[in-house]
């Protein structure tokens, strides 16, 4: 049983540093709204902090790099690809609901279609640098 | 009024944000002329938060006021977290780091720019 590599190795830590790019962005704006005008649009202000919450625990978790950091890793941006896509397709379907942007609203169009892509590439990372029994002495990052 | 400030940031800061992905292709680490441009990127950056701040202050900022205080606080600390970033992993992949850092700058002072032009 080969452990896997740690998460923030390598790319790994360009990853993090994204991950951590949008956790300080959606949490910022998150506060940021809550704070000034949140009877306008709770909906989408509850769903910015949540965002927010997800991009730091995402951060945290690969950051952390090992088992449980894994774990939580998998479960983080599973949410955040669920909750873009949710999102995403919400306020395409129904804008009126999301008067106001949160950083998943139309898969992330305010930020360069990056929260689309991002767990995507997260999810990639974690399945590659898993553990694998098969390959005894592989090089990381082969 | 902040248009003349934060054209120069952004310009500095993709030439910062180039200058990472060329040292990351070229498999190096930041050398010393990439940190001291991350130096002159940061410093740029706090110009151009303490004259947003003095110019909210005086009630010459955009409408957008509690929006306009979190770019110009969170912009910031991006560099400085790239710098140390780039000091404590000597890899290929600091150079990205610093990339990252630099189109986030760059897009905020963007940003910035489209706040206080309403």
């Amino acid at each position: 049983m080969v452990d896997p590599q740690p998460t923030r190795s390598g790319p790994g830590r360009v990853l993090i540093a994204v991950y951590g790019l949008f956790a300080l962005a959606a949490t910022s704006r998150a506060v940021v709204q809550l704070i000034t005008d949140f009877h306008e649009a709770p909906l989408a202000y509850l769903l910015s902090a949540f965002s927010g919450l997800v991009y730091i625990l995402a951060t945290i978790s690969l950051a952390l790099g090992n088992r449980t950091g894994r774990g939580l890793a998998w479960a983080t941006i599973g949410t955040e690809l669920v909750g873009v896509l949710a999102v995403g397709t919400a306020s395409v379907l129904a804008p009126k609901d999301f008067p106001r942007a949160t950083v998943w609203s139309v898969y992330g169009i305010g930020y360069g279609f990056v929260p689309l892509v991002l767990p995507f590439i997260g999810l990639f990372w974690l399945w590659r640098t898993r553990s694998r029994v098969d390959q005894p002495g592989r090089q990381p990052g082969r | 009024m902040i248009a003349w400030l934060s054209c120069p940031v952004i310009g500095i800061a993709v030439v910062a944000a180039i200058w990472g992905v060329v040292s990351a292709v070229r498999g190096r680490p930041p050398g010393n002329a990439q940190f001291y441009w991350s130096f002159l990127t940061e410093l740029a950056v706090i110009v151009q938060s303490v004259v947003g701040f003095v110019s909210i202050g005086r009630g010459h900022g955009p409408a957008e006021t509690a929006t306009s205080i979190g770019y110009l606080a969170g912009i910031v600390v991006l560099m400085p977290a790239a710098i140390w970033w780039g000091i404590s992993d000597r890899s290929r992949y600091s150079g990205l780091v610093m990339t990252i850092a630099g189109v986030a700058v760059a897009v905020m002072s963007l940003r910035l720019l489209e706040l206080w032009n309403g």
